[in-house]
């Protein structure tokens, strides 16, 4: 459906996208996973045909988008990574107004809105002004206007970055059921937990390129521990646990007031030692893209 | 209209489409717009017919001051909504990624030049048409040929809508669209000959006076409204064509770099 072939955008002398490969099969969630400044958004502009690429070549759904970028936007729906609501028009007019600048005749585009807005549960906003709604409203409203021309294919950037917990969920279910009814998304996201909910596959982006490639769990497979130690340590006793696991060999790192620890061979680390040491908590989990990403990158994800 | 258009073809929808959205948005807010389309031109009207025109007794080439003064004051005012629409809304629509979202429909960026142009256009219409009906209840306007001020009525929305998109296309902030009323709209409106006959001012102003497009939309109105039509308004609104052809692919130019990245 969406294939690139080693794209490359250069702003001045840094390689702002250097040089990457992905396709996107029909019917797929597919992620571009990294923090910001990874080449993401950059990346996604370039395949909506909103910025010409340097060199390499793109293909939507057969369409060149090198050679013919207004024919995509045809076919293409498209969540930009600010909302880019209209201001002066209400919920309903940003979708009818965006509908019928897409082709769409006034009265389908009318009853599209309408079709549109009961499904995101956004009717009774209809007539509000876009101002008045909440960021997750406008999030919604702009996934929703993207969906106005029925597209078969939706490249988001970010679909829910700033949201809260609820409304972030919300927009999850509502694309799973796009992803029901077929259609296919490229999405762009810095939460490992939206890439790992969301996505059939990913890539790993940062600096412009792509570090690896494969499904949530194959990346975890590959590239995390099975198991992690979190450690919840108390200042009093920050020295003593730095000392044990440095003395007995063990990796570890420091993220804000937590200490992880992966054992060797990616096992539940020995930490029998820290055992009677005062203020530790330790908890377990399983290995995630987070730890995919530090294997890859040697940072953080959410370091940006 | 298509100008050294550097696209393949012009897509229709795209510019009604956009011109529809800035209908649409007028319709919501029109109360507060219409003081600015009708009211505000209105009391200018008044105050500059009625009042200065009552120490005025005789100026070259009208019957009174009224009638002098009204097609210069009904072009600077129109080009005031033209220049409004595409210098500040235009930068609120880039600032808002409103053009942003347009621009993920097939909409290309002369297209986009073209749909708020046709706006500012249709503003300049209305606002023309308002007062100079008010005018002419006046007893202001007294040709039949009066009704031809509609031909610069368009001709300032196009060359104006185009100018503020040279403004709204690299401003960096909405202070510096200040410029367009200090540098551009204030100057033209006071020495277009729309309050008196540039003829008056010294030597070295009036060359200056008449390269102002202004000046050309007020000479051509007056041929209009005191039914005074001679070959000089025709060399005026060729030398506005000229310019709005220089203009206008500038501003597609500069909103493009603007806007593709």
């Amino acid at each position: 459906m969406i294939k690139a072939e080693e794209i490359r955008k250069i702003y001045g002398d840094i390689p702002a996208v250097d040089g990457i490969s992905f396709a996107v099969e029909p019917g797929e969630t597919y992620g571009l996973l990294g923090p910001n400044g990874a080449g993401k958004t950059t990346t996604m502009r370039m395949l909506s045909g909103l910025s010409p690429a340097n060199s390499g070549a793109i293909t939507v759904s057969g369409i060149d988008v090198v050679k013919d970028n207004r024919a995509v936007r045809e076919i293409m729906g498209v969540v930009t990574q600010h909302d880019g609501l209209d201001g002066g028009l209400t919920v309903f007019q940003n979708l009818f107004l965006h509908g019928f600048l897409a082709g769409l005749s006034r009265k389908t585009s009318k009853n599209r809105a309408h079709e549109v807005l009961d499904f995101f549960g956004l009717r009774d906003r209809s007539k509000a002004n876009v101002y008045e709604l909440s960021g997750g409203m406008k999030r919604r409203l702009a996934i929703a206007r993207s969906m106005m021309t029925s597209p078969s294919v939706i490249v988001m950037d970010e679909p829910s970055t700033g949201l809260d917990p609820q409304s972030r969920n919300r927009v999850w279910e509502e694309l799973a059921v796009l992803k029901d009814a077929g259609v296919t998304v490229l999405l762009s996201t810095h939460y490992m937990e939206e890439a790992t909910i969301l996505c059939d596959r990913l890539s790993i982006m940062d600096h412009g390129k792509i570090l690896d490639e494969g499904t949530p769990d194959q990346m975890i497979e590959r590239h995390a521990p099975k198991e992690v130690a979190q450690l919840r340590v108390s200042p009093v006793s920050i020295r003593t646990v730095r000392g044990y696991l440095t003395e007995q060999n063990i990796t570890f790192r420091e993220v804000g007031a937590l200490v992880s620890v992966t054992g060797a061979n990616g096992d539940r680390p020995n930490l029998t030692g820290l055992k009677d040491v005062e203020g530790v908590r330790t908890s377990y989990r399983a290995g995630n893209l987070e730890d995919v990403f530090l294997a890859i990158t040697g940072r953080e994800l959410r370091d940006g | 209209m298509s100008l050294a258009i550097p696209t393949p073809g012009i897509r229709r929808r795209s510019v009604t489409g956009l011109w529809l959205r800035h209908a649409v948005s007028f319709v919501r807010y029109w109360k507060f717009i219409i003081t600015w389309v009708l009211i505000e031109p209105v009391i200018i009207l008044v105050a500059v017919g009625f009042g200065v025109g009552k120490l005025i007794d005789e100026i070259d080439g009208a019957p009174s001051y009224a009638e002098f003064v009204t097609p210069g004051l009904i072009m600077g005012n129109a080009m005031f909504h033209a220049l409004f629409e595409t210098s500040w809304n235009a930068y609120n629509r880039i600032d808002n990624d409103v053009y942003e979202t347009a621009l993920t429909t097939p909409i290309t960026i002369t297209e986009i030049t073209m749909g708020d142009i046709l706006w500012a256009v249709t503003r300049s219409i209305m606002t023309v048409v308002g007062t100079a009906t008010v005018a002419a209840l006046f007893g202001w306007l007294n040709h039949w040929e009066a009704i031809g001020i509609i031909i610069p009525a368009i001709m300032v929305g196009i060359t104006f809508g185009a100018l503020g998109f040279l403004f709204s296309a690299v401003a960096p902030h909405t202070t510096f669209l200040t410029l367009v009323f200090t540098l551009v709209a204030s100057p033209m409106f006071f020495f277009s000959g729309s309050f008196f006959p540039i003829s008056i001012l010294p030597d070295w102003v009036e060359p200056i006076a008449w390269f102002m497009p202004l000046t050309s939309a007020v000479h051509i109105a007056r041929g209009f409204a005191l039914g005074s039509l001679d070959i000089t308004h025709l060399w005026a609104g060729l030398y506005m064509i000229a310019l709005t052809a220089v203009i206008w692919p500038a501003a597609i130019f500069l909103l493009r770099r603007r806007l593709i990245k």
